[in-house]
């Protein structure tokens, strides 16, 4: 074991748990770091790491496991990371590591793990990994829950503003949001998400956003929140006219 | 395989054919002074609406507006420049002024023909943001304009000062500062020191060694940037003045041989124009040389010091020195000399150097050497300046040297002095702070200098006390 760190530290791994001695751990770490280049190097260690997450390891341990994952993990990943998407306790790991899993397949993961969310918090982590993925395909299932419980649809306005695509946009601009808290969130989605196409170069686009949240605003807003929702939203409106 | 006749052409080699480089300058040349594509039919709109808001909307969507005008990219282009300085003679005042500090942010000289007219506005704020839009984005012939706005008084003078310091033509500050009358000059002089100019330094120099009307702010900006080839310079000019001037002089050689940017070699050049002079003049010198120090003058000092006819002033120079290096000196002179004069001379210079910030002794060093001077006192005067020194050492110890004469009727005030200004230092303050506010008790009801109360008051308060405020 002396001679081999890296099984050392996998030994390590599967016993540690918070507040321990972090030292045996280094070569797995090191491991990881020199894997993102070896794609061999990297499957093996991505198999070692996901026995660690099924094993009956600690919380602490299946968050490195996680965290490594999240750095070398690819479609092999998904399926074990999925189970743990409506886990109280893991599925904030879970969704960490799907998040920068590139491929399909993290993205259907997550998608199929929305509609069968038991409670909202897990819900809104969810939608919140869609949005950081940026995955369009999310799209048409976030714009359906504009409708739903308050906090599900203030998180998937926001989740639609950080997509920020075209179909997004849409679905933002024909939004009717029917309380305080929802509408606070369209209108800050509707200028994230306009501000990003803006950037993209996506003017047609952008453009209806920013005049519904003028529009909703009006020209003499009282309170300082709306006074800034009409300064960004003129503003954007300005920047897509010298843009054209 | 034969080698093909002719070179595969690689787009990321560099052409080493002199022609071929040339080539490439003159297509870039070309392609600079093309004119610029104009604005599309979008772009214009977009600028009128800018523009709109400019004029006209609130405070909010003015501020949105400008930001446009500020930030290049959404509106680039000297079109657009222009058109907006185009627009600001018929702004409210405020809005021009607003119009202009945007202007001056996004950087395009293009706006300057439509902004000159206004550095000479009656409205104020509008005249100081046309002023320091044109120290920013100015050329040559804005100098004028600045230099008569810096003979003003107040904010004017002020932003067309800054305006002098930042503006791209260092010929005409330069020539400006040749050919202004007295009272200009010697503004423009700090000016060319404030902006660095090196190739100012000729004409400081000659300044400061012609006109007397000159010469005195000519030295004050040599004193700043000067170098070892001004120093001939600004000797002749000390030797010329008198009075204030002198004094004035003596501290901006000190500065350039000491803090310059070349002071080695500045001290070296004083101490060799020294030698070239007369008698008469360099008795009129060595004084600040005493204040320049160095192995060099120590050689003149102590050679001075050993010859009876020279022996005084060589000892005179040797109080002046700027740090505590000559301390055993001036020590062994003290123990050795009858001389009650001499003496004296010697105790005034240990005062005065024993608690300067020296790299040969720590604080605890300092103070003993402080200590060490008081023993040497036999007036109470000099004992009272001894208790005064000590505050310049910011230790316990030393508060509890000079706490210690609180009882003392003939050093309790200088006691209170010290007191008192070790605790300013909040640090030293609250690190020992009972034993501060019995001391700060103490002041209170023995001092009978009104600031010393009131900075005693407000320390045992916990405030702080700001050293500009008149008592």
């Amino acid at each position: 074991m002396a001679d081999d760190p890296l099984a050392a530290s996998f030994v390590a791994l599967a016993s540690y748990d918070w507040g321990g001695d972090p030292a045996p751990l280094k070569a797995l770490d090191s491991a990881v770091a020199a894997a993102t280049a070896d794609a061999n190097r990297r499957a093996d260690l991505e198999r070692r790491l996901l026995a660690v997450v099924g094993a009956a390891a600690s919380r602490a341990a299946k968050d490195i496991a996680c965290r490594h994952l999240r750095l070398i993990g690819s479609a092999m990943s998904v399926p074990a990371l999925a189970e743990f998407l409506s886990d109280d306790d893991f599925a904030h790991m879970a969704r960490f590591a799907l998040e920068r899993i590139d491929g399909p397949e993290a993205g259907e993961a997550l998608r199929a793990a929305l509609p069968a969310a038991a409670k909202h918090e897990i819900a809104i982590g969810i939608m919140s990994s869609l949005a950081a993925r940026r995955d369009h395909a999310a799209v048409p299932v976030l714009a359906g829950l504009l409708i739903g419980p308050e906090p599900l649809a203030a998180a998937a306005a926001l989740a639609l503003g950080r997509i920020a695509s075209p179909v997004a946009a849409a679905a933002l601009v024909a939004a009717a949001p029917t309380s305080d808290t929802v509408a606070a969130a369209v209108a800050d989605a509707r200028i994230a998400c306009g501000q990003s196409l803006l950037a993209a170069g996506d003017r047609a686009a952008a453009e209806p956003l920013f005049a519904a949240v003028s529009a909703a605003v009006g020209d003499t807003p009282t309170t300082r929140r709306n006074r800034s929702l009409r300064m960004a939203a003129r503003g954007g409106l300005l920047d897509c006219l010298a843009d054209a | 395989m034969p080698s093909l006749p002719f070179t595969t052409w690689n787009p990321t080699a560099m052409p080493r054919s002199p022609i071929a480089l040339g080539l490439i300058a003159l297509l870039l040349f070309a392609a600079a002074r093309l004119p610029a594509a104009p604005p599309s039919a979008a772009a214009r709109q977009a600028g009128d609406a800018v523009l709109a808001l400019v004029a006209e909307g609130d405070a909010d969507m003015q501020a949105v507006a400008l930001e446009r005008v500020r930030d290049g990219d959404s509106l680039a282009g000297a079109w657009f420049t222009t058109e907006a300085a185009a627009r600001l003679a018929g702004l409210s005042p405020d809005r021009q002024a607003r119009l202009l500090v945007a202007l001056a942010d996004r950087g395009d000289p293009a706006a300057l023909p439509a902004v000159r007219p206004l550095a000479v506005a009656a409205d104020e704020r509008v005249k100081l943001a046309a002023i320091a839009l044109l120290g920013r984005l100015g050329e040559p012939a804005d100098v004028p304009l600045l230099v008569e706005a810096v003979s003003q008084d107040g904010a004017v003078a002020a932003a067309a000062r800054r305006g002098l310091i930042e503006i791209r033509a260092s010929d005409a500050v330069r020539a400006a500062a040749s050919a202004a009358a007295p009272a200009t000059q010697a503004v423009l002089f700090d000016i060319l020191a404030d902006r660095r100019d090196r190739q100012a330094l000729p004409l400081l120099a000659a300044a400061a060694d012609g006109d007397p009307a000159g010469r005195a702010a000519a030295m004050r900006a040599l004193a700043r940037f000067g170098t070892a080839r001004e120093l001939d310079a600004m000797v002749r000019s000390f030797l010329q003045a008198t009075g204030g001037e002198r004094k004035a002089a003596e501290t901006a050689i000190v500065a350039v041989c000491t803090t310059g940017s070349d002071a080695p070699a500045a001290a070296a050049t004083l101490v060799a124009g020294y030698g070239r002079l007369d008698p008469a003049l360099q008795e009129q010198l060595l004084p600040v040389l005493a204040r320049v120090g160095g192995p060099g003058v120590m050689a003149i000092v102590d050679g001075m010091v050993a010859e009876p006819a020279t022996r005084r002033q060589g000892l005179e120079a040797l109080a002046r020195w700027p740090d505590a290096s000559v301390t055993e000196r001036i020590l062994a002179v003290h123990a050795a000399t009858a001389d009650p004069v001499e003496k004296q001379l010697m105790l005034n210079a240990l005062i005065r150097i024993a608690p300067l910030p020296d790299n040969r002794l720590d604080d605890a060093g300092r103070l003993a050497l402080l200590e060490q001077t008081f023993a040497l006192c036999d007036r109470p005067e000099d004992r009272g300046r001894v208790i005064e020194r000590a505050n310049a050492i910011r230790t316990y110890e030393a508060f509890r040297f000079v706490a210690g004469f609180l009882d003392d009727p003939a050093l309790a005030e200088a006691a209170c002095l010290s007191i008192v200004e070790l605790a300013h230092h909040r640090k030293l303050r609250d690190a020992h702070k009972p034993e501060f506010m019995a001391a700060l008790d103490r002041v209170l009801a023995t001092s009978q200098n009104p600031e010393l109360i009131e900075r005693a008051t407000r320390y045992k308060a916990g405030q702080t006390w700001d050293r500009k405020r008149k008592s």
